[in-house]
């Protein structure tokens, strides 16, 4: 029973991770249509400058921002690359953020080689309910919880965040109310950098981190997004805490080899069955 | 205009013939992976240049093919058998992945790909009859006949024969009437639906025929390289084969095979500027990185029908006469991406 919670929260944590940067796709997505291949990215910039900021000397707490803020002026260039030429159609756009990523390899590894980089996170174990936790596990758990309410907050309370919202639901009617829509997308993905930056600085600690981290933490962030058709933020959290409880338990029962198999199974049967239920006529994009 | 392109043709294969009896063991090696790797980009740009279907995950059938061979040789059948497999097997496995995985599109069906590319990882290095982690070692020498391939240069002319073939077939399709019902349905489905083409049969029958032209060429690369091993497949790979696909142009047969040359060949010779001496000892990687995101951000941006296209376009409009303009028309519909 211990073991059991003891996998159980240790698979918050990790899918705490896979949530963030599956709500910085969820960010993107919903306002520009594109899902943004280099999400996973972000988070690697943020874990790894994190853990060179540390090294650097800076305190706790200022490294982590800092690093956050790096992931976050990424996502704006990302963005002006993806978006930089008017009417570029969704698909390409997801293929300048897979050039993007290759970009982002190149000066990764100039920068910090490409060895595997881990950050010191909150050390030492406590106990919660008499379940041995590490403090780490704790603290991503509830910085996850806070950044979601702020997310929320954000996007259901003021002036920015609803006409995010708006250029999501009908681009043209915002445009029409003077919401400029142009500049909404570009703020989607300094917002979605700072989601994987976070996701980055969190994660770092669980699970060390090399340049291409990313393929996995961009298939799970999609993989919880997609629960809820990459629009719902707090569809994606669910989802990517699922994916990491399904992941520990299957890593503690079963064969740690197949933890992210069973995962990703799971995100399959999920999107056939979608796609089975809506017939492809109301998919169609009309231009 | 049509014996000027055959013409073309006949030079493009005189010249490519002729090339590996002057290159060095360097210049052979990038030879070999060109032609290897221009077999599986075919197979894409027709997937995604014609069936509007996007793979990030093709370097799984390239690794099944090669894996194929593999197994079938060193069970003590014929190297040719297993060269012959190859293809067969991987096209077997698209069709029993397609079926479900079709469903999707866009967006979903490229992760979808990638998870299966990342599935296939997971279970290869964990089967012990693929060789595990550590991977198949002492695979044979391909014999045709009596004759063993044991040098570069035999690998160079089998390699350019498989891409030859997979042209041909290529050029085949996309002139013939379920070519035409192809690029319909990537424009739109429903409307391809409506006008009686069996969308969902034919998108499975390309994705088998791309993952036949990907197994055809694995199949040689097992032979060529001797040793497989899942590290050798990262999913960057099925993403470089996109790369090389998009550059050269989605939808042209010609596009890809010249996409894969300019990328591969500035790859290598950028990687070989990398291990010069006084280059850090992570230059190599670093280049090789760059070249593949700036060729892609370049080419998306400004040249969106991709390097061949664009240039024969050029030419066309330059030519000016009025029939290479509509041909020139014709082009860039076949080329526009979906």
């Amino acid at each position: 029973m211990i073991a059991l919670l003891a996998h159980i929260v240790s698979g918050l944590a990790i899918g705490c991770g896979f949530a963030l940067v599956g709500s910085g796709l969820v960010a993107v997505y919903r306002v520009t249509g594109v899902v943004n291949f280099a999400q996973g990215m972000f988070a690697v910039v943020g874990g790894l400058c994190a853990s060179a900021f540390l090294g650097a000397g800076i305190w706790h707490g200022a490294a982590e921002l800092l690093a956050v803020a790096v992931a976050a002026a990424v996502g704006a260039v990302t963005g002006l690359l993806a978006l930089g030429r008017p009417g570029t159609a969704p698909m390409t756009a997801l293929i300048v953020t897979l050039a993007v990523g290759f970009l982002a390899y190149a000066v990764l590894v100039a920068v910090f080689g490409d060895t595997p980089r881990s950050t010191p996170g909150l050390p030492g174990m406590t106990s919660l309910l008499g379940v041995p936790v590490r403090r780490h596990h704790l603290l991503v758990i509830g910085v996850t919880a806070v950044v979601f309410l702020a997310l929320w907050l954000f996007l259901t309370r003021t002036y920015l965040g609803k006409a995010l919202t708006a250029c999501a639901s009908n681009p043209y009617a915002a445009r029409v109310t003077g919401i400029p829509v142009a500049r909404m997308a570009q703020f989607a993905f300094v917002l979605a950098g700072v989601l994987g930056g976070v996701a980055g600085v969190l994660v770092a600690p669980l699970r060390p981190m090399s340049f291409d981290s990313d393929v996995t933490l961009i298939v799970h962030g999609f993989a919880a997004a997609v629960l809820g058709g990459l629009t719902r933020p707090m569809v994606a959290l669910a989802g990517g805490v699922l994916l990491g409880v399904v992941e520990a338990l299957v890593a503690g029962y079963g064969n740690a080899a197949y933890q992210t198999t069973v995962a990703l199974v799971v995100m399959l049967a999920v999107m056939i069955w979608h796609a089975a239920r809506r017939p492809s006529l109301h998919q169609e994009v009309t231009v | 205009m049509r014996s000027a392109g055959v013409w073309a043709v006949l030079a493009v294969a005189a010249a490519t013939l002729a090339l590996p009896l002057v290159l060095d063991s360097g210049g052979l090696a990038v030879y070999v992976q060109v032609a290897v790797s221009a077999s599986v980009v075919v197979g894409i740009s027709l997937l995604m240049g014609y069936a509007g279907q996007v793979s990030l995950g093709q370097a799984v059938f390239f690794a099944t093919g090669g894996y194929t061979a593999a197994l079938v040789s060193q069970a003590g059948l014929p190297t040719l058998a297993g060269l012959l497999a190859a293809p067969v097997v991987a096209a077997l496995c698209a069709l029993v992945l397609g079926l479900p995985l079709l469903r999707l599109r866009g967006h979903h069906l490229a992760f979808a790909t990638i998870a299966v590319h990342l599935i296939f990882l997971a279970v290869v290095a964990q089967t012990d009859a693929l060789g595990g982690s550590t991977g198949l070692q002492g695979i044979p020498l391909l014999s045709l006949g009596p004759v063993e391939v044991s040098t570069n240069q035999g690998y160079a002319y089998v390699a350019w024969a498989v891409l030859a073939v997979v042209v041909v077939v290529a050029r085949n399709i996309v002139r013939s009437r379920p070519g035409r019902a192809l690029r319909a349905l990537a424009t739109s489905e429903t409307a391809a639906a409506s006008s009686g083409i069996p969308v969902g049969r034919y998108k499975l029958t390309v994705f088998a025929v791309s993952a036949a032209f990907a197994g055809a060429a694995g199949g040689v690369f097992a032979f060529y390289i001797g040793f497989l091993s899942p590290g050798m497949f990262p999913v960057s790979m099925s993403i470089t084969y996109v790369v090389m696909a998009v550059v050269g142009g989605l939808g042209s047969v010609w596009g890809a095979v010249a996409g894969t040359a300019l990328v591969t060949v500035l790859v290598h010779y950028l990687g070989v500027l990398g291990t010069l001496g006084g280059m850090p000892d992570y230059a190599p990687s670093v280049l090789t990185y760059a070249v593949y995101g700036l060729v892609l951000v370049l080419t998306v941006l400004f040249l969106p029908h991709g390097v061949l296209p664009s240039l024969a376009d050029w030419w066309r409009r330059r030519s000016g006469a009025r029939e290479g303009r509509d041909r020139a028309g014709e082009e860039e519909r076949e080329a526009a991406p979906a």
